[in-house]
C-alpha cells in the first residue's frame, strides 16, 4: 500500500491546485442487514490538474469514495484533504459540501425547472458572487465555447442527453472549481454520444486544467481520458492497481487503435476481471 | 468542397435511380415524365463513411435522397423537432429545407455513418422542373409539408415552404399558412382536431351521449319503465331549466339560481384558498425536516382516518353561525390532500438535486426556495387537483346537512319540497361549476410548470 | 447483501446518539399526548376554535359504558355492511367496465366520455335521487356508496392497464400467446396494483360518503329514521340529542373502522401481488 502513496505523491506533475490526497479512508454504513463495509483503508493520491479515473465493479463503493470528497456522506476513519487543507478526518467525519469540488452526477442532476442558462448561472448567483445580470453573461460566454449556443433557453428536458451532460459540466466550470467530481457522467449515453462527449470533455480540460476525479466502469473510456487509472477492489474498495496512462495528451480518436492503448487496455481488463467476477458471485445489485 | 464527398457520375444505371425516385415519399404521386426531368437534375455522389455533409446553419440548396448506405440525421435542438437524431436509409429524403422561402438555411447536422451514396437535387432547379406542371409541384409541396408536420411539433416552418413557381397555384393549406405567416398554436389546435375528425373517436362518443341520454328519456318519459317514472326525464329538465317562467321557481333566468352556485363558489374558493395557503407550507415541511415531520405527523394521521363528514356534528358545535362549519368541513377535506401531497412531493425529490446545488454553493434556504419548492411543484399540484375535487365533494354533504343556499342544500331542498326537476338542474350545476374549477387548477399548474409542458410536447423528456 | 469483511472492520463511530427524545415512536406519543392535553384544556376553558367540543376525558367517560353497548355494536354492524356491500358491487362493476374501456377502443370512445360528465357530480348530490328511484332506503345508500367507489376503481384500472408495458405484450405475442392468454397473464396481474390503490382510496370515499348517507337519510328529517342505525346515524343522534361526547366517540369509532378496513385491503394487496414484494 505504501508503494502505491509513494509512487503516486512523486509527480506533481502538472501544477496548479485541486490535489486531493486520500488517507486511509474507511467507511461503514448501517444496512438492515448490518455493517457494510464500503471502503476500508483506502489511500490515493489524486495530483493536481491530472484526469484520475477511478475504476472498479459496480457497486465497489467508488461513489461513497466520491460522496466523502463531495462531503455528501461522511466517513467513519482516515482523512481527506483538498491541496492540503483537511476536508474530512477524525475531528469532523464529513466535508462542507462547496463550490471547489463540484459534482456532475450519474444520471444528471440538471435543475428540470429552470432554463440550461439558468441552470448554469445557478451557482456563483446563489453564491452571492455575481449578479443574475452578470452570471447570464458569464453562462452565455461558457456555453457558447462548449458548442451550446442556441439552447440556452430551452429547458434541460428538450435537448438531446450528450447536451445536458455538456451543460451539467459547464455549470461545474462557472465555478471556478479545484475539482471535477465525475460520477459516470456518460453511462447513460449511447456509444456515438459518448465518444463525442470524450472530446468536447478533454477540450474543456485542456481550456481549464482543471482536477477531474472520474468514476467510471467503461474501461475504454477511463484509458483514453485519464492520466492515471486506478483500479479499485470491490467491497471494501481501496486501489488495487494505479496504471500510469503514457499516451500524451492532447489525444484525439486515433489513440484507441494504437498499440499502446491495446496494451493498456489488457493490462487493464485482466486487473479488472478478477474484481468483476468477486463481485458478481457476491450477488450485488447494480448500485 | 468536401474532398470525402465526390460526384461519380453515371456509376449507377440511369433506370434504377428513376425506380428509387418513383419510391420516395415525396415523388411518388409524379408522373413519370416528371420523374424522368427529376432524375435529369439529380447528380449521384459518393460520400466516404464520417463524412459530414451539412451542418445546422449551413446555406440549404440542396435535396438529398439516399441510394444506398446509411446516414445520421441530427436536429439542431433550437428546431423543437419531435426526434432530434434519425437515421436515413436508401429511400429515403432529406435536406427539404432547400425548398424553403431564401435564405434557407439548414435545421440538421448530416453525418454519413457508412460509406454513402447520395443523389443531390438542387431546390432552385427542382422547383423550376415542377413549374411546368402545377398541379404535381402542389402534390410535392404538399407531401413535403406533411414529411415536416412529422418531424416538428410546431411547424412553424411550414409557412415558409415555397409557393409553387407557378403562380396561381400552391396547395390551399400551404397558401393559407403562408398568408398567415406564421403556424401558431391555434393552427396546430385546428390541425389535430381535423385529424380527430377523421378518426372514428367522435362519433362512437356521439353514440355514447345518444344512448346514454336516449335511455335515460325512453325510460322515464316514453315508457316510463318501473321507477324511473319517478325521475324527471332529460326533456322535462332542459324544459325547465331554459324556461324563463320556470315551475319550480329555478331556472338560467331566475336570480336564486345564481344565488345558490355563488355561495357554493365563494365557499369552496375560501376552503381552497386557506387550505392551500396552510396546506403547501405545512406539507413543504414535512417532507424538508424530519424533526417536524416526527413531532407532527403522527397527530395529522391519527385524525385523518375519521371521515370529513363525520365531523359535520362537531363543526356545528365548534363554530357559531351557518358559514363556518361548512367552510372548514370543507378546508378539513382539502387541507388534507393538499400537505399530503405536497409531502410526497418533497419526498419524491431525486437526492442529487440538493446535492449538487449544495455543491453549487447554495445555502439551505436556497436550497429550500430553489430545488424543494419547484421540484415538489407537479405533486403539489396533483394535490391540489385531488383538494378541489374533495373540496366540492364535503361541500355538498356539509350544505346538504347545514347551512342555507348552496347547490347541496338546493338539492335537498328541492327534494324535500318535493320539486325532482330542481334536483336534477342542481346536480347538473355542481357537476359543471365542479369541473370547470378542476380544469382552471390544471390550467393554473401548466402556466407555473412550463418546463414540463414543454418537456411533454417533445414527447416524454427524459 | 453481503460484507466483504476482510480487514478489520472499523467499527461506526458512536453518534452523539439522537437520544430517548430522537426515537420516531417517543416523538409520535409526545405530539399525540400535546395534542390531546391541548384539546383537554381547550375545551375547559371553552376557547374560541372549539366551542363546545368536549374534552377527551368526557370522551371517555362517554364511550367506556358504550364498550358493552349491544345498539353500540350494532351500529359498527350496520355501516360496515352498508361499505362492504357498495363496496363489493362497486368492484364487480367497476373493474370489469375499466378493462373493457382499457382494451377496447370503440368500447372506451363510447362509453368514457359519459362516465366523463357524470364523474363531476359529488356521490353525495346524488342522494335524493337515488332516494326517489330506489325502492327502499337501504338501497339508495347502498347505490350512493357504489358511486363514491366506482370512479376510483374504474380511473385506477384504466390507468393501470393502460402503463404495463408493451414489450411484455410484444415478448407474450413472440412466445405465441392467445388473446386470451394475455388478458389473463399479462392484463390481469399488471392491472392488480392499480386495482389494490383503487380499492384503498375507493373504502376510504366509501366510508365518507356512509357517513354522510346515514346522517341526511336518518338525520335530514324526510326520511323514517326506523331503518336508519349506523355509526353516521349514531354521530347525528347524539347531536341531535345533544349529547356532545358521544358525537366524538362516532368520529373516532368510524375512524377505527375506516383504518381498519383499508388496512385489510392493504393486507389483501400485498397477498395479491407477492411480485412486488421484492422491489
Amino acid at each position: 500500500m505504501s508503494a502505491v502513496l509513494s509512487q503516486a505523491s512523486q509527480g506533481n506533475a502538472q501544477g496548479g491546485k485541486g490535489a486531493i490526497r486520500i488517507e486511509h479512508v474507511d467507511k461503514v454504513y448501517e444496512a438492515k442487514s448490518g455493517p457494510v463495509q464500503a471502503v476500508s483503508d483506502c489511500s490515493l493520491d489524486i495530483r493536481a490538474g491530472e484526469i484520475c479515473m477511478i475504476v472498479g465493479p459496480s457497486g465497489c463503493g467508488k461513489t461513497t469514495l466520491l460522496n466523502a470528497i463531495a462531503g455528501f456522506h461522511d466517513i467513519t476513519g482516515g482523512a481527506i484533504y483538498l491541496d492540503g487543507q483537511m476536508l474530512c478526518g477524525p475531528d469532523r467525519p464529513k466535508a462542507d459540501p462547496g463550490p471547489d469540488r463540484v459534482v456532475v452526477f450519474q444520471n444528471g442532476a440538471l435543475f428540470p425547472w429552470k432554463t440550461n442558462l439558468e441552470n448554469v448561472a445557478f451557482g456563483p448567483v446563489v453564491q452571492g458572487k455575481l449578479s443574475k445580470a452578470q452570471a447570464a453573461e458569464k453562462a452565455r460566454g461558457l456555453m457558447a465555447d462548449a458548442g451550446l449556443a442556441g439552447v440556452e433557453h430551452n429547458y434541460p428536458g428538450e435537448v438531446s442527453s450528450g447536451m445536458r451532460r455538456r451543460v451539467e459540466i459547464v455549470r461545474a466550470l462557472m465555478n471556478d472549481p479545484k475539482v471535477l467530481l465525475l460520477d459516470e457522467p456518460f453511462r447513460a449515453l449511447d456509444q456515438l454520444t459518448k465518444s463525442v462527449m470524450h472530446e468536447a470533455l478533454l477540450e474543456i480540460y485542456y481550456k481549464n486544467k482543471v482536477t477531474i476525479f472520474f468514476i467510471t466502469h467503461d474501461l475504454e473510456e477511463a484509458i483514453f481520458l485519464g492520466h492515471r487509472v486506478a483500479i479499485m477492489t470491490t467491497r471494501p474498495c481501496r486501489p488495487k492497481k494505479i496504471l500510469e496512462v503514457d499516451i500524451p495528451h492532447p489525444r484525439d480518436y486515433a489513440v484507441l487503435t494504437s498499440p499502446r492503448f491495446r496494451e493498456l487496455m489488457e493490462e487493464t481488463v485482466s486487473a479488472v476481471h478478477e474484481e468483476a467476477v468477486k463481485a458478481f458471485e457476491a450477488g450485488e445489485k447494480e448500485m | 468542397m468536401n474532398p470525402k464527398i465526390k460526384p461519380v457520375g453515371l456509376a449507377r444505371p440511369r433506370k434504377e435511380l428513376v425506380e428509387l425516385l418513383r419510391g420516395t415519399v415525396l415523388f411518388s404521386g409524379l408522373s413519370p415524365a416528371l420523374i424522368e426531368k427529376v432524375a435529369d437534375i439529380a447528380v449521384l455522389e459518393r460520400a466516404q463513411k464520417d463524412a459530414v455533409l451539412y451542418r445546422v446553419d449551413d446555406p440549404a440548396r440542396d435535396l438529398y435522397v439516399v441510394v444506398a448506405g446509411q446516414v445520421n440525421h441530427a436536429h439542431g435542438p433550437a428546431t423543437q423537432a419531435r426526434v432530434l437524431t434519425k437515421t436515413m436509409q436508401p429511400g429515403d429524403v432529406f435536406g427539404w429545407a432547400a425548398l424553403i422561402k431564401a435564405p434557407a438555411r439548414r435545421f440538421a447536422t448530416v453525418t454519413m455513418l457508412a460509406d454513402t451514396e447520395l443523389l443531390r437535387i438542387s431546390g432552385a432547379e427542382l422547383m423550376q422542373a415542377l413549374a411546368s406542371d402545377p398541379e404535381a409541384a402542389r402534390d410535392v409541396l404538399a407531401r413535403c409539408a406533411k414529411m415536416i408536420v412529422e418531424d416538428f411539433t410546431v411547424p412553424a416552418w411550414l409557412a415558409q415552404v415555397q409557393d409553387v413557381p407557378a403562380g396561381k397555384g400552391g396547395s390551399p393549406m400551404v397558401q393559407r399558412q403562408a398568408a398567415a405567416g406564421e403556424i401558431g398554436a391555434w393552427e396546430m389546435f385546428a390541425y389535430r382536431l381535423s385529424k380527430w375528425a377523421k378518426s372514428p373517436t367522435p362519433y362512437l362518443m356521439l353514440v355514447g351521449f345518444v344512448l346514454f341520454f336516449g335511455a335515460w328519456y325512453l325510460l322515464s318519459e316514453v315508457f316510463k319503465v318501473w321507477r324511473f317514472a319517478s325521475l324527471p326525464g332529460p326533456k322535462t329538465v332542459l324544459l325547465e331549466w331554459f324556461n324563463p317562467n320556470p315551475t319550480y321557481g329555478m331556472s338560467l333566468y331566475t336570480p336564486d339560481y345564481y344565488v345558490h352556485i355563488w355561495s357554493s363558489i365563494r365557499r369552496v374558493l375560501y376552503a381552497f384558498l386557506i387550505s392551500t395557503g396552510l396546506g403547501v407550507p405545512f406539507g413543504l415541511f414535512l417532507g424538508w425536516s424530519k424533526n417536524f415531520r416526527e413531532f407532527t405527523f403522527p397527530v395529522f394521521e391519527t385524525l385523518r382516518p375519521i371521515p370529513v363528514l363525520a365531523w359535520v356534528p362537531l363543526a356545528i358545535v365548534m363554530f357559531k353561525g351557518q358559514e363556518s362549519p361548512v367552510i372548514f368541513l370543507t378546508t378539513l377535506a382539502s387541507f388534507y390532500a393538499t400537505a399530503l401531497n405536497t409531502m410526497l412531493g418533497v419526498q419524491s425529490i431525486d437526492e442529487s438535486y440538493p446535492r449538487a446545488a449544495a455543491c453549487l454553493g447554495a445555502s439551505k434556504w436556497q436550497i429550500f426556495r430553489h430545488i424543494v419548492i419547484p421540484g415538489a411543484l407537479p405533486f403539489i399540484f396533483t394535490g391540489l387537483q385531488i383538494s378541489v375535487g374533495v373540496a366540492w365533494f364535503s361541500l355538498v354533504a356539509g350544505e346538504m346537512v347545514s347551512g342555507e343556499y348552496g347547490l347541496g342544500y338546493l338539492i335537498l331542498a328541492s327534494y324535500v319540497n318535493v320539486q325532482y326537476v330542481v334536483i336534477i338542474i342542481g346536480m347538473v350545476s355542481v357537476g359543471v361549476v365542479g369541473y370547470v374549477s378542476s380544469a382552471l387548477v390544471r390550467l393554473a399548474g401548466d402556466y407555473m410548470m412550463q418546463w414540463r409542458v414543454r418537456e411533454l410536447a417533445l414527447g416524454g423528456g427524459r | 447483501m453481503s460484507a466483504v469483511a476482510a480487514p478489520p472492520m472499523a467499527r461506526p463511530p458512536k453518534k452523539k446518539g439522537p437520544g430517548f427524545f430522537g426515537h420516531p415512536v417517543v416523538r409520535a406519543i409526545i405530539s399525540i399526548a400535546v395534542f390531546v392535553g391541548l384539546w383537554e384544556v381547550a375545551s375547559r376553558y371553552s376557547l374560541p376554535w372549539i366551542g363546545q367540543a368536549p374534552p377527551p376525558t368526557k370522551v371517555v367517560d362517554a364511550w367506556v359504558p358504550l364498550l358493552t353497548d349491544q345498539g353500540y355494536w350494532y351500529s359498527w354492524f350496520q355501516s360496515s355492511r352498508r361499505v362492504l356491500s357498495g363496496f363489493l358491487s362497486a368492484m364487480i362493476i367497476g373493474i370489469p367496465l375499466g378493462l373493457a374501456m382499457a382494451t377496447s377502443r370503440v368500447f372506451n370512445d363510447i362509453t368514457f366520455p359519459v362516465f366523463e360528465i357524470l364523474r363531476p357530480v359529488p356521490p353525495l348530490a346524488w342522494v335524493p335521487a337515488a332516494i326517489i328511484f330506489w325502492p327502499t332506503q337501504e338501497l339508495s345508500i347502498g347505490f350512493v356508496i357504489f358511486l363514491g367507489a366506482i370512479y376510483t376503481i374504474m380511473l385506477n384500472v384504466i390507468g393501470g392497464a393502460r402503463s404495463i408495458d408493451i414489450r411484455f405484450f410484444q415478448a407474450a405475442r413472440s412466445m405465441g400467446s392467445s388473446n386470451w392468454d394475455i388478458f389473463r397473464r399479462i392484463i390481469l396481474p399488471g392491472v392488480l396494483p392499480s386495482i389494490v390503490v383503487g380499492c384503498e382510496v375507493g373504502i376510504g370515499i366509501t366510508w365518507n360518503v356512509v357517513v354522510a348517507a346515514e346522517m341526511i337519510s336518518g338525520g335530514g328529517g324526510a326520511i323514517q329514521s326506523s331503518a336508519g342505525g349506523g355509526l353516521g346515524f349514531f354521530i347525528w343522534n347524539s347531536y341531535i340529542g345533544a349529547s356532545y361526547p358521544l358525537i366524538v366517540v362516532g368520529m373516532i369509532s368510524i375512524g377505527i373502522a375506516g383504518y381498519i378496513s383499508s388496512a385489510i385491503i392493504r393486507k389483501l394487496g400485498i397477498l395479491a401481488t407477492p411480485w412486488l414484494r421484492a422491489r
